[in-house]
């Protein structure tokens, strides 16, 4: 089983590196961080068929669920963009060096909403 | 001290932070992982969480009458010492 995530992370990592480069993407210098939520979406895999974000909820409507398929950067891409990297923060902006200066900001606040 | 609840993810590193924060300063809280929970409790949040914001996005803190969403230590901290809490 340890190997089988190890090989499926590794799967994940090579799968989604050129599709985020494209989106002008990285994965987070943190590789702790990065192991760790890759870790998750393999679990999510194993559990629902799609590695979904460990970071978002599932809410059980195909049509919102699908905006949260690892890599979700396309369907969330003004908010992430004004964030410099993606909610979970698996994905920095290329010209992020330090992630740990980036905050989580909800779109909710960005755009003035209910809060 | 105010109370403090909070809506997480098990999946998510940034939940796991939030309530680290709260621990290592000893304020008690309670949460409910949203992804363990089943589908009526679910929706109950989902609805709970739609109540203050349109964006559903975890972890969604909630201190006194204040939301957060979002791991923000700064913003918990001035929300704590606003409420005399810290």
């Amino acid at each position: 089983m340890t190997a089988d995530l190890e090989t499926r992370k590794n799967a994940l990592r090579h799968f989604f590196e050129p599709i985020v480069d494209k989106l002008g993407y990285k994965f987070t210098p943190d590789e702790e961080m990065v192991e760790f939520l890759l870790e998750q979406e393999v679990k999510l895999e194993d559990r629902w068929g799609i590695p979904y974000c460990p970071c978002q909820a599932l809410l059980r409507i195909r049509q919102e669920d699908m905006k949260i398929v690892c890599p979700c950067i396309p369907f969330h891409r003004k908010h992430f963009d004004a964030l410099k990297r993606c909610w979970c923060g698996l994905y920095v902006h290329k010209d992020v060096t330090d992630p740990n200066s980036l905050k989580q900001i909800p779109l909710s606040e960005l755009e003035g909403d209910k809060q | 001290m105010p109370r403090v609840s909070m809506y997480t993810l098990s999946t998510c590193p940034w939940c796991r932070k939030t309530k680290q924060f709260f621990r290592d300063r000893q304020i008690p809280f309670d949460f409910v992982d949203y992804d363990l929970a089943d589908t009526d409790e679910q929706d109950r949040i989902v609805a709970d969480m739609r109540k203050h914001t349109s964006d559903i996005s975890f972890p969604y803190v909630v201190i006194g009458d204040r939301v957060i969403q979002g791991y923000d230590p700064d913003k918990y901290e001035q929300i704590l010492k606003e409420a005399g809490g810290k």
